[in-house]
């Protein structure tokens, strides 16, 4: 038996790369979650004595320090627990927001069309125009650093690429012979919409989410890096990269750490959007030897 | 020296061996599937063709027609390959030619003619730079083209060809690209075109005039074509010989006029009785049961692989494949049961056809005056003027009147049936159900939707491609939560009176055959047992067999729930068997109408006339494409 019985959760674990994406991302929220009990030492505790030590593994890296001290003499290792835990927030909550809002005025605009979708086009034309990074710091620089208001930026920034993309879709599947069928089975606006629409735009949602989950570490990355994201005493891999600048060439671990993890982050989130549109889509269920 | 040392030398041997045939295939296969089970797609398939000829490969969807195109232009899909047997063209082993030799002698020797138009031409690039493109490619100098690029448009008789270079793809309509690509396939003067259903999706008319076009192109060459068809009428006027394939087999061969004269194998006959004929005594259609296995079950097949759906087959059909025996000059057979298979054609057919005629005097549908113009383009503050898709015209439906409306595509067949609907508006013109006039209310809505239902065209882009069948079938309960408790009784009663078996309810649309989606498709409106069934070329995308089948299903669920239908069709013959009454559109106007059978014995309008001569005959020996034949497709 082919595809024809093959659920869904069976279809899941089919795909290596959906695998190891959702590990990964699994295996980063248990560390984020769990960072008090597994970290050595305090994120911002100092240790003036040993700073810019290596990780274990170089000449010279102490077991109390498994990842090296950084130029204050701070657990290098903490820290990057810590900074997973704004990373995983920040993922969870902004790529939703942005999609919620975007889908939101795209089905409004795409479904229904005439002025009101001319007028969900003009704003997002308007918001598109802004360069989104300055738009964010300007962002960050009226409401005040938090991780919260982090949040609120991007999905304020970001939300516009969505309501975009997904619009065009809407106004392809809206003229679907089968949406027609809907409403001449007697289906109202809603439940075409939430029936019929929704699920055809679940692939490319799917896709621009797990854009949006790449998106969202950087940006943060980029706005803590430029010292605008949680408040300063919070710990992240942004304001990792930016410390770590200064002591690049007497040890460059501070910095290629929290570096590696945000490449391993988006990698993952990359590959757990590919597998999840794979095994989302059942058009791709193919007739079983069809000639 | 005597001839028979003449024999063994390598020179006489050539000469011996009937040079003359350009192509040349032996003990052809293709196979697919895992290396240790791999089933046949194509299976030792044997035919000559000579320079200048056509040769004919019939056969339904599956059948394997398209994959010797496909071995010709080294594109075989994933996971098929050659398996034996030899493919000679001008002498040159096919297979074995070094790949850099077979690139090149594509184009310039071989040519194809595709299926679909619009497809294969580059939608942003124009006519003219395509065809140059294409010619550079073939060794014209480029001072040349332009000049030779217009020649050719001359050729394919498209008007005003210098014009059109400068046109892009979506200006011209389908027929206009279709003898742009025949243009191209003829500008390398190749010695074979392979023309993969090339008029399947263009109006009868063109077709007409693109099957005359190629002949005419291919006696001034004597170039050979190869012509894949599913059309048994196409195949026997535009071919001199004909393979029929079913399931990879070749099931009769022959010269094409005197085979479907004498059709022996009882596939072809079958293919032949589920055809419905525009002239003649109305005789019911004899739909082939079942459908051709799919490539994956080939291995498992000993026998015949028609066995299965034959209704004369034997043991020995099931234990052996039978060779092909020879009937006639160059006619051959592959049938055990030859001698039965002769005596049923002596049979004569029982009952008489009767189309679907109204059953009472009242008429539940009155429309008035319908017609619709859609809005002009916007220019600066004013608009165009706009562009009358339908213009008015009365119509009526009684209970059980089955009503064919015929046409080209944009005469505004489609429109009239989304207006009848309600998909659209119309622009002018009253509609009213059961005597009650039908507005833009929510309550005129359900009385409407209860009442009319419509079966799309497309059958795979109406159904939703997540949704599973049992779910699609019931469709319209979902919004009557009172009713949810009883959709899966009434799924499993609508797939039966449709045909499906209980276990495609579980299933999703892409698992299932064109003809199961169109079952599908029809079940679900029969869901509320509306009085009005719309259906838009419900069955010009199916094989003639399924067709067969959906056409005696319609006319039963006549007589079971007393439906009506209004029938949206290009194919007349379909028209003829189903309808009573038959409305003939010209550019979205009603141009004539009336009984069909009248209709069709005497049309009394121009366009109705050149409408009937452009349908092949099915009778070998009737003039095809006619003589004198009015143009109309090349107006852009």
């Amino acid at each position: 038996m082919t595809a024809l019985s093959v659920s869904l959760g069976r279809r899941t674990l089919a795909r290596p790369g959906l695998l190891f994406g959702a590990g990964f991302l699994l295996l980063l929220t248990l560390l984020a979650l769990a960072a008090p009990w597994l970290a050595p030492h305090d994120p911002n505790e100092q240790d003036l004595l040993n700073v810019l030590l290596p990780p274990l593994w170089a000449t010279g890296g102490s077991l109390d320090y498994p990842l090296g001290t950084d130029a204050l003499g701070q657990c290098v290792l903490s820290r990057l627990l810590y900074g997973a835990r704004v990373v995983v927030i920040i993922m969870a909550i902004a790529p939703l927001g942005a999609a919620l809002i975007g889908c939101l005025l795209a089905l409004l605009g795409g479904y229904f069309g005439g002025w009101l979708d001319w007028l969900v086009e003009r704003f997002v034309d308007l918001w598109l125009s802004f360069p989104a990074v300055l738009l964010a710091l300007i962002l960050m620089v009226a409401l005040s650093p938090g991780v919260q208001n982090v949040i609120l930026a991007i999905v304020f920034v970001d939300w516009a690429r969505f309501c975009r993309v997904l619009r065009a879709e809407v106004l392809l599947l809206r003229r679907r012979s089968y949406v027609a069928a809907s409403r001449i089975g007697g289906a109202g606006a809603l439940g075409i919409i939430w029936r019929d629409i929704l699920p055809g735009l679940l692939p490319t949602l799917i896709v621009l989410m797990a854009m949006e989950f790449s998106i969202a570490v950087v940006a943060e990355s980029v706005l803590s890096f430029a010292g605008m994201s949680a408040a300063p005493q919070v710990p992240t891999w942004g304001g990792m990269i930016a410390d770590g600048m200064g002591s690049l060439y007497s040890s460059p671990y501070p910095l290629l750490l929290p570096v590696f993890c945000m490449i391993l982050t988006v990698l993952a989130a990359t590959f757990l959007g590919q597998g999840l549109r794979e095994a989302v889509d059942v058009r791709l269920l193919e007739r079983a030897g069809a000639a | 020296m005597n001839l028979s040392s003449l024999a063994f030398s390598p020179v006489a041997e050539q000469f011996l061996a009937e040079p003359e045939w350009l192509l040349e295939a032996d003990g052809l296969s293709v196979v697919g599937g895992p290396a240790e089970a791999p089933s046949a797609v194509l299976s030792d398939l044997s035919f000559r063709l000579a320079a200048g000829r056509t040769l004919g490969l019939v056969g339904e969807s599956g059948a394997g027609k398209s994959m010797i195109g496909r071995v010709l232009a080294r594109q075989l899909p994933a996971g098929f390959r050659v398996g034996g047997g030899q493919l000679r063209f001008a002498g040159e082993d096919l297979l074995s030619l070094p790949a850099e030799r077979h690139r090149q002698s594509l184009g310039s020797r071989i040519a194809f003619i595709p299926q679909e138009p619009m497809g294969a031409l580059n939608p942003v690039l124009t006519i003219g730079r395509q065809l140059i493109e294409h010619l550079q490619r073939l060794g014209t100098p480029a001072a040349a083209c332009r000049e030779r690029a217009i020649e050719l448009l001359e050729q394919v008789c498209l008007p005003r060809p210098a014009t059109l270079l400068g046109h892009y793809p979506f200006e011209l309509s389908g027929g206009m690209c279709q003898r742009v690509m025949i243009a191209m396939a003829f500008a390398g003067r190749p010695q074979l075109v392979v023309s993969d259903e090339a008029t399947t999706a263009l109006d009868v008319s063109s077709q007409a005039h693109i099957v005359r076009l190629l002949r005419e192109l291919q006696e001034q060459y004597a170039t050979a074509v190869l012509f894949v068809t599913h059309d048994m009428g196409l195949a026997t006027h535009a071919c001199d010989d004909v393979l029929v394939l079913y399931a990879g087999q070749i099931m009769e061969s022959g010269p094409a006029k005197s085979l479907f004269r004498r059709t022996l194998h009882p596939y072809t006959r079958a293919l032949r009785e589920a055809i419905p004929a525009l002239e003649g005594p109305l005789l019911p259609l004899r739909a082939l049961a079942g459908q051709m296995p799919g490539v994956e079950s080939f291995a498992q097949i000993k026998g015949c692989r028609f066995a299965g759906r034959c209704e004369q087959a034997t043991q020995v059909c099931h234990d052996g494949v039978a060779p092909l025996e020879s009937v006639g000059p160059q006619h051959q057979v592959r049938c055990w049961n030859l001698a039965a298979a002769s005596e049923r054609q002596a049979q004569p057919e029982a009952t008489a056809h009767e189309p679907g005629r109204a059953m009472s005097a009242q008429q539940s549908l009155v429309a008035k005056g319908l017609s619709k113009t859609w809005p002009g383009r916007r220019q600066g503050f004013r608009r165009a003027p706009g562009v009358a898709a339908l213009k008015p015209l009365d119509l009526s439906i009684a209970p059980g009147e089955f009503i064919g409306i015929v046409g080209e595509s944009g005469s505004g067949k489609s429109t009239l049936a989304r207006l009848i609907m309600g998909l659209e508006r119309q622009s002018t013109g009253v509609i009213s159900l059961n005597g009650e006039m039908l507005g833009d209310s929510r309550d005129d809505w359900t009385r409407r939707i209860a009442s009319i239902q419509m079966i799309f065209q497309d059958a795979t882009a109406a159904l939703n491609p997540r949704w599973r069948i049992g779910r699609l079938l019931t469709q319209s309960m979902l919004s009557q939560p009172r009713l949810h408790s009883e959709r899966q009784a009434r799924a499993a009663e609508l797939a039966a009176d449709v045909g499906l078996a209980a276990s495609t309810l579980k299933r999703y649309p892409s698992q299932l055959s064109g003809g199961q989606r169109q079952r599908v498709n029809i079940g679900r409106s029969l869901c509320d047992t509306p009085q009005i069934l719309v259906a838009d070329e419900i069955v010009s995308g199916l094989d003639v067999s399924v067709q067969a089948q959906v056409m005696n299903l319609l006319l039963e669920l006549r007589r079971q729930h007393k439906i009506s239908l209004l029938l949206i069709s290009h194919d007349l013959g379909v028209v003829r068997y189903l309808c009573s009454r038959v409305l003939v559109l010209h550019q979205g106007e009603l141009v004539e109408q009336g009984e069909t059978e009248r209709v069709l014995a005497h049309p009394q309008h121009p366009y109705t006339r050149a409408l009937i001569a452009a349908v092949p005959s099915l009778d070998p020996d009737a003039q095809w494409p006619p003589a004198a034949f009015p143009q109309m497709d090349v107006t852009p």
